[in-house]
Order: structure tokens, then C-alpha cells, then sequence
């Protein structure tokens, strides 16, 4: 099995433990994992701020680059509905048939991280081990773009010595949103203190989610607060072993 | 109290409309109750219904199709309505609106008029000019009473009054109707107003209400609502006036089955609301004996001209978006500056503007996609808000001030950025040593200057590895990477 | 006249508007995959009515049909009222004696309202929503009648019952020109989500199933 890695622009540059865990944890299931430098962004901040030319031509960039890949994973549940949800109308207005037909081609070979471990792999268990008090924050693409469903909590649940603490009003968001945290910064922080009140009241000592947009909102918020509390990636959980623990930051 | 401006003409944009709501807690608590009380109830019957999704697929697809042949059907219901012996008027815009209905109630010489809820007449903002023509318009739905009394605006279409708690009714009741000893009880508040609306429905010649629906088939209009009110006045006036948008037709009496089931369920949390009226132009010895239908546009065929904004119209104003949005709950509903809030008003207000007002509602939205979920008729409002904001990014990217706001500057770089691998590389080396001097040595950034200030006000940014993920990468495959 | 040209600049629009191909489809191909049909037995609808109409307060009571006209006497007689409106078709020996009955010959609101109570019959009840379809026709009475009293006996026949919303439409060889779907007594929940029975309508409904 071979399977290409989009890291997605943010996780490139502020989060690329995220991606070390990725790579590790899927070389660890018998994938041979592959990466294209040429790689940027999927056009999603463009996209939801209005920027529908800008969002095309980085939508074309993607089906070209990827074109002939295996497989597509990638670990932000965001980007992957953005691709599924937003490339068809952009292409449709702004592309080609040509871009079209490529694009259908490719789609049905990108995987968000989750869908890929368990729909492609399928497997639930992958042999992790944290020994942690954790909670899961169900972003909202992956909640309602992609219908991840139970899968993030199939896989938490098979890491051995996970204590994973149930999240009160799991369907609400953090108040992220991309642009909307600072065009709309004041009513984004009174979500993310609601949020944020469910999360710490789990008495975790991890909040994880398949989205670190989300996590980068949360841990944002819980280092101005000296919360006991820190994120992670889910992929980073999975990859951690008795031998080789998480790096947590 | 700071009076809400509802005129998307004159409300501030979205972001400074919120503040004043924000830093009000009480108001907060009242619409968080709300809003969590309706959901839950919701959720609870929607779960019981095990043919939901079927039902709102049907609903879905009917309104689809009205849509589609919103001319055919319109005529049709002009039709049918006119033999029954209504009479039907067609109003371009507000303005026309208001004029058919001050000239409908001079012919009547009416002083005063009673009104059933209905939000279409607040759109093109029907009482003051009734009041300023001397016709003293009196709402009859408890919470528009609230709401008339208290000199407020509604901030739900369903539960207009949801921000208003028990005491704050008491003191508008007590100083406008004269009950000093009234106290807060929710059942003797709402015996108050009993009492108060009365004499008005029996005395009352004229009424004005909204529609939910308007049945092409018969001719026949149909309200639901909860208290009474709406039947007090559709049965005891002499003549009745009915305002609704050119939107709310549907096919069959029949289609009643897919609608009412879900209407009810999303706007109230209940298996139905307790009363549904329908009527047909005028029955010999029931009820008025005029009877007008206004058929607004005020936009709305604009909005159907755009084939994917055009599902917009195909609201039935049951407001689960509005109670299911994680704004909403925190802004309530004054800050969308319109009669429309929440996520509805977000991309209807904009649209019945013409896009030339309101242009920050499309952005009042984190696009968690909530509203979609609880949509009975599958509106898919984040594709239309991302479509809006495409729509306002155009208007102003060619405008000379943008040029050098942080955002449009922003974006414009972020895609030379993006366009080149080399580009992004650079970039992220640029943003690490950008970056360095205002990173602590726990390796976060508690404060970043100008726009990014609008992050650091109330969180951290966790500062910039020293290694990417692709540099990582390029050093493993050179085999000098950790492990 | 601008009416006129109104009418014909919006349909005009509308027409200009919709052009494109359609998506939706036909009425006829339109999806209804919803349940149109009951699965309960003939008894287990009822009890559902019941209980649903329990639920909003309402008071139910059974009997056959050889029983109705003293059960009708005896919920009156339980009610404590004796002013009572009558639609014009209600059967005559509905009228029970000891009650000062005021027959709907063209009453006015005025006489109306000074009335305690009414007793209707109904067209249908749906057991799902626990709903009460009224056509107004002669036993139903005009709308207004089973509006202003603030008692309302409604008379209904197991037969009448179905239990899903889309079996009533299926029911009706004609689309009525009036109806009333009444679910429950008046109510509202417009002061902190508190539900108070009772604003305009009838505060009191009361149910007599005659098992037919």
C-alpha cells in the first residue's frame, strides 16, 4: 500500500509533529508513505474568506499535483471537506472539464487520516499505547462534512491505557472557524470559553481532535489560562508506543 | 437599554453590533436558556421519528420544485383564492406593500388594526407606518406584545421575546398596563395579556397577518401558532389582510402532510403546534368577510434568479438554525441588525438587500454547519454564506482602500505564497525568524501586533517549530533525521 | 394601473428568474418516503390519542355509542357549566337536558362569548400529534364557536381516528375549505420557555371517543 501525504500549509509549518506522527504510524501499519515537496495549501482559507479565484488555482494546483497518486491522506478534517465540498462548484465555474474529470478521478482516493486508517486499512487497533486521560473534541467538518462518526472514538478506544473522559455538547463548536477568529474575534472567544468550559470539565489531561485548527484555538485558549490541560493530535496518540511515546509539546 | 437597530440600512456591521451583547450576561443566560430548551426538545422528537430523514427529503425537494415553478403556481393560488372571493395584490417591494395595505384599511376606515406574528410584516416595517398614518397597530402574540409594550425588537422569528425574562416582562406589563401588584409569574403575566388583548379581538374590525402557507390547489392560506391568537383574529374581524412572501406557496392541500410535520418539530419542539387555521377566500357566515392577500417580493425573485443561492427561499421560518447555532447562542438575535437573525438572516438579509447592505452577516457565521443539520428543508446555508462572502469579496477587492487592509493584503500574499512550493518554503523560514523575537521561551507568542492582535487578545499562538514537517522530511530522507 | 403593472414586472421576473433546467422534477416524481400509513391496531391508535392527548392536558373520556348522550350529561354536569353553544347540525339529543343551550342561529361574538362552553362534533384525529381536524362543518360548528367559550367538548368517533398526519390527507376526497387542527389547548411559551396553558383559545378541552 502506498499512500501520499498532504500536510496541509498549516500543519506543514506550526505543526509538523502532527505529520512526523502520520508518517511514523502509518510506516508502522505497512504503508509505504510518500511526500511531494511541490505540496502547499488546499485553498481552504481562501475559499471561506470569499476568495473564490484564489481558492481555484490552488484547487488546480491539488488535482494536478495528486493526479496520479494511490492514495491521498490527510490529517485536518477541514481540508478534506473542503475538497469534497467546495473543489466540484470552483472547478465547475472557474475550471475546465478536463480539471473536472480529473478531479472525479481522484476524489474517491482521499482519505482524511481516520477514514484511511479505518475504512482503508481497516484496522482499529494500531497497537498504540498513552497512558492518558483524554478527551475528543469532534471538529465540525469531521463531524458533519465527512460523517466521521464513531470511527475517532474506535480508534481512542483500542489505545491501551487511554482513559478516554466523555465531552458534554460534542456537536458544538470551538468558535474557529478560520478568518471568523478575527474578523469576528470577540464573538469567536465567548464560543471558545463555552467550549472550553465542557472541555476542562472532563478533568482530561489531553484534549485530542483530527483537526488542529481546532486544537490550535483550544491549546491557544488553555496557555492563556494556565490550564491543566494540553492538545494533541490524534495521529500523534495513535503513533505513541511504549517505546517511542508521544512528543508532546 | 440600547435600542436594537433591525434596518440592515442602518444597523453597524455584525462584529460591533455583538459587543453590546457580549458584555451583557443576563441576556446571554436568556437566550442560551432558550435556545437550549427548543434543541433539546427538538432533538428529543426528531429522534422519535424514525422517518425524519425521508420527511425532510420530501420537504426538501418540495419547496426545490415550488421554486422551480413559483409563476405557475402563483397564479394558480390567484387564481383559486380570487374565486373563492379573496382579493389578491401584488406588491414589487416594501414600499408597495405598506401602500395596498394603508389603502385596503382607509377603504375600511379603520383606526386601529389587530395582527397575528408575522416577520414579513416587520420586514418592510409595517407598523410605524401604520402609526405615522394614524392607524395604531396592536400585536396580539404574547411575545410581540412583550415586545410592542417594552418598545424592543424581536431577536427570534419564533420566539420573537426569547432575550426578555419573567421580571423583565413583569415591569413592562405592570408600567404599561397599569398592574402594579402584577409579579413574575410566567401563568399570571400571560393572564394579563389575556385580559389586555380581549376586548381588542372583539372589537377590532380589521386584522393582518403572515402566512405559512399559501395552498396553489384551493386558494387557501394557512397559519399555525400556539395561543390562540392567530385564530382570534383570522375569525372575528370583518376584514382580513394577509401579508406573505411570493415564497410560501405550495402545491396541494396534501403537501400539508410533509410541511406541518416538519414544521412544528423544528420550530417548537412539538409533535404539532396547537392550532393550524386554514381558510379560503371568504365562507358565507365565518369569519371575515373581506379578505386581501398581499404578495410580496421585496428581492425575493432576485434571489431566485442565482440558481444556488435560490434554495434560500425554500425557508419555512421555523428558526432551528437560529436555536442551533453556536452565534446565535452567544449574540442572540439584534446583532444580525434585521428581522431576520441567525443563519437564515445571515444569507437572507444580504440577498433581500440586493447586496447592498448587511454585507458582514454572510461572514457571522464559524461555518460549523449545524444550521444544515437541523434543516427540515435541507438548506445548505454554509454553501450559500461561502458564496455570499465570494459575492462581497468582489464588490470591495477592486475598491482603492481595500488595497491596504490587512485582509485583502493578506490573502492576495498568502496565494503568491501558496502558488510555489519555493514560495511557501521561504515564507514559513520568514515567519519563523518574523516571529522568533515575539515568542517566550516556552515557545508561545502571548501578543502579536496589529491584525493579529484580533488572536492574541484572548489567546496564545503556540510560536514556530524550528523545523517544519518538509524539512523533516528532506533530512530524514538525507538520513539525518531524529527518529 | 401599478398593480397591474407589479403583477406583471414580478411574475415577469419570476418567469425570467426560472428558465433554467429544471432539478427538482415533476409534482407526481416528487420523494415521499415518509410513513403515510399507521402500523398500530384500531385500539392501540386510540390509546395513543389518549395519551397524546392527555399529554397537553386535555380530558378524555371513553364510552359506546349507546352511552354517549349520558356521558355527554355527565362531563357537562362534571364541568359545572350550564351555558353551552351548540353548532347548528349538532343531533338533536346531543342537547341534554338541564343546560341552557344557545343553538347557533347567527349568534353573535358578544352572545357567543357569554356562553360557558361549547360541545362539536370533529372530523378527524390524528394519534401520532394527538391532533383534533375540524372541517366546520354543521356539527362542527363555525370557527368562532369552538373559539371564544373557554370549554370545548368535542365528541369523536373511533372511526374517525387514524394515526399518522399524511392517513387524514389521504381521508379527504376534497381539500376543505376551512380546517382547524387543533393540538392541545391554547398555550404558550414566549415568557423563559415556560409553558402556560390557556392565553386566547379554549383553556379546557374535553374529549368523549365513542367506540363506533
Amino acid at each position: 500500500m502506498r499512500a501520499s501525504l498532504f500536510i496541509t500549509c498549516y500543519n506543514d509549518t506550526l505543526f509538523p509533529e502532527t505529520g512526523r506522527a502520520v508518517v511514523t504510524l502509518l510506516e508502522r501499519l505497512g504503508v509505504e508513505v510518500e511526500f511531494r515537496p511541490a505540496q502547499t495549501c488546499c485553498g481552504q482559507m481562501h475559499a471561506n474568506t470569499g476568495f473564490r479565484g484564489e481558492a481555484f488555482s490552488l484547487a488546480k494546483q491539488f488535482v494536478r499535483l495528486y493526479a496520479d497518486a494511490k492514495a491521498v491522506v490527510i490529517p485536518s478534517s477541514s481540508c478534506v471537506a473542503m475538497i469534497r465540498d467546495q473543489y466540484p462548484a470552483l472547478i465547475d465555474e472557474l475550471g475546465n472539464q478536463d480539471l473536472r474529470r480529473d478531479f472525479d478521478a481522484l476524489l474517491p482516493r482521499v482519505h482524511e487520516f481516520s477514514e484511511f486508517v479505518v475504512d482503508v486499512l481497516q484496522v482499529e487497533n494500531v497497537g498504540a499505547y498513552f497512558p492518558h486521560r483524554v478527551t475528543y473534541h469532534a471538529s465540525c467538518h469531521g463531524l458533519r462534512a465527512l460523517e466521521l462518526g464513531d470511527r475517532p472514538f474506535r480508534l481512542l478506544k483500542n489505545v491501551e491505557g487511554l482513559d478516554l473522559a466523555p465531552l458534554d455538547h460534542l456537536d458544538r463548536c470551538c468558535g474557529f472557524g478560520g478568518t471568523f477568529s478575527v474578523k469576528n474575534a470577540e464573538v469567536s472567544s465567548a464560543m471558545m470559553t463555552a467550549k472550553l468550559q465542557d472541555v476542562l470539565a472532563t478533568r482530561a489531561e489531553f484534549c485530542t481532535a483530527l483537526d488542529n485548527s481546532c486544537l490550535m484555538h483550544l491549546g491557544g485558549a488553555m496557555h492563556r489560562e494556565f490550564a491543566a490541560m494540553r492538545t494533541i493530535h490524534m495521529a500523534q496518540i495513535l503513533a505513541s508506543t511504549r517505546e517511542h511515546p508521544a512528543e508532546v509539546l | 437599554m440600547i435600542h436594537p437597530v433591525l434596518d440592515p440600512k442602518l444597523a453597524p456591521p455584525f462584529p460591533k453590533a455583538a459587543l453590546p451583547v457580549l458584555r451583557n450576561p443576563q441576556l446571554r443566560k436568556n437566550v442560551a436558556h432558550a435556545t437550549d430548551v427548543i434543541t433539546s426538545k427538538r432533538g428529543r422528537l426528531v429522534a422519535e421519528k424514525d422517518d425524519w430523514q425521508a420527511l425532510r427529503d420530501a420537504a426538501s425537494a418540495l419547496r426545490a420544485h415550488v421554486l422551480e415553478n413559483l409563476g405557475t403556481y402563483l397564479e394558480q393560488f390567484e387564481e383559486r383564492c380570487t374565486a373563492a372571493g379573496g382579493v389578491v395584490h401584488w406588491a414589487a417591494d416594501a414600499a408597495e406593500a405598506r401602500e395596498i395595505i394603508l389603502n385596503i384599511l382607509r377603504d375600511e376606515n379603520a383606526s386601529e388594526v389587530i395582527k397575528i406574528k408575522t416577520m414579513t410584516s416587520a420586514e418592510i416595517q409595517l407598523n410605524p407606518f401604520l402609526a405615522q398614518n394614524g392607524i395604531e397597530p396592536h400585536e396580539t402574540d404574547l411575545a410581540e406584545i412583550i415586545l410592542q409594550l417594552g418598545k424592543d425588537e424581536p431577536s427570534h422569528i419564533v420566539v420573537p421575546a426569547l432575550h426578555v425574562n419573567r421580571s423583565q416582562v413583569r415591569d413592562i406589563f405592570a408600567r404599561t398596563m397599569h398592574l402594579p401588584d402584577l409579579s413574575d409569574n410566567p401563568q399570571e403575566l400571560t393572564a394579563a395579556a389575556r385580559t389586555y388583548l380581549r376586548k381588542k379581538f372583539l372589537t377590532v374590525p380589521t386584522a393582518i397577518s403572515g402566512a405559512n402557507f399559501l395552498i396553489a390547489e384551493t386558494g387557501g392560506v394557512s397559519v399555525v401558532e400556539s395561543e390562540g391568537n392567530g385564530r382570534m383574529c383570522l375569525t372575528l374581524p370583518r376584514t382580513m389582510i394577509t401579508l406573505a412572501g411570493i415564497e410560501k406557496v405550495i402545491p396541494r392541500y396534501r403537501d400539508l402532510e410533509i410541511m406541518l410535520q416538519v414544521l412544528a418539530r423544528s420550530a417548537t419542539g412539538e409533535r404539532m403546534n396547537p392550532y393550524t387555521s386554514l381558510w379560503t377566500g371568504v365562507t358565507k357566515g365565518d369569519g371575515p368577510q373581506r379578505f386581501h392577500v398581499v404578495l410580496l417580493d421585496n428581492g425575493r425573485s432576485d434571489i431566485l434568479q442565482r440558481e444556488r443561492e435560490r434554495q434560500t427561499l425554500k425557508c419555512i421560518r421555523c428558526a432551528a438554525c437560529m436555536n442551533a447555532c453556536p452565534v446565535y447562542r452567544q449574540t442572540g438575535g439584534h446583532a444580525y441588525g434585521s428581522v431576520y437573525p441567525g443563519p437564515i438572516g445571515a444569507i437572507l438579509t444580504p440577498q433581500l438587500m440586493k447586496m447592498e447592505y448587511a454585507q458582514s452577516l454572510p461572514y457571522a457565521s464559524s461555518l460549523c454547519g449545524a444550521c444544515y443539520e437541523v434543516c427540515p428543508v435541507k438548506i445548505n446555508i454554509p454553501e450559500v454564506l461561502i458564496d455570499l462572502r465570494a459575492k462581497v469579496t468582489d464588490q470591495e477587492r477592486n475598491e482603492e482602500r481595500r488595497f491596504f487592509d490587512p485582509l485583502y493584503l493578506g490573502m492576495r500574499m498568502a496565494n503568491k505564497v501558496f502558488a510555489s512550493a519555493g514560495r511557501f518554503q521561504a515564507a514559513q523560514r520568514m515567519m519563523r525568524i518574523g516571529l522568533k523575537p515575539l515568542t517566550g521561551k516556552d515557545g508561545w507568542i502571548r501578543s502579536l501586533p496589529a491584525y493579529g492582535a484580533r488572536w492574541t487578545m484572548t489567546r496564545d499562538l503556540r510560536g514556530v517549530p524550528q523545523q517544519s514537517f518538509r524539512e523533516w522530511w528532506t533530512s530524514r530522507a538525507n538520513g539525518k533525521a531524529k527518529p | 394601473m401599478s398593480a397591474t403593472r407589479s403583477r406583471s414586472a414580478v411574475l415577469g421576473r419570476i418567469r425570467a428568474a426560472t428558465t433554467t433546467t429544471p432539478h427538482a422534477g415533476t409534482y407526481e416524481s416528487l420523494p415521499r418516503a415518509y410513513r403515510m400509513q399507521g402500523e398500530l391496531s384500531s385500539d392501540q391508535c386510540v390509546a395513543l390519542l389518549i395519551e397524546r392527548l392527555r399529554e397537553y392536558d386535555a380530558d378524555i373520556t371513553e364510552c359506546t355509542p349507546d352511552a354517549l348522550i349520558p356521558t355527554i350529561a355527565t362531563q357537562i354536569a362534571k364541568s359545572g357549566r350550564s351555558i353551552l353553544a351548540a353548532p347548528i347540525g349538532l343531533p338533536e339529543d346531543w342537547l341534554v337536558p338541564g343546560c341552557d343551550w344557545r343553538v347557533d342561529h347567527d349568534l353573535s361574538h358578544d352572545q357567543i362569548e357569554q356562553t360557558q362552553g361549547v360541545v362539536t362534533a370533529a372530523t378527524c384525529a390524528v394519534a401520532e400529534s394527538g391532533t383534533i381536524v375540524l372541517h366546520h362543518g354543521p356539527a362542527e360548528g363555525r370557527r368562532v364557536l369552538s373559539l371564544l367559550p373557554d370549554w370545548h367538548l368535542c365528541v369523536l368517533k373511533t372511526s374517525q381516528v387514524v394515526e399518522t398526519l399524511p392517513e387524514y390527507f389521504a381521508r379527504c376526497d376534497a381539500p376543505p375549505a376551512l380546517a382547524t387542527f387543533i393540538s392541545g389547548p391554547s398555550a404558550t411559551a414566549d415568557i423563559e420557555m415556560t409553558r402556560i396553558k390557556g392565553v386566547h383559545g379554549p383553556r379546557f378541552l374535553n374529549v368523549i371517543v365513542v367506540r363506533d
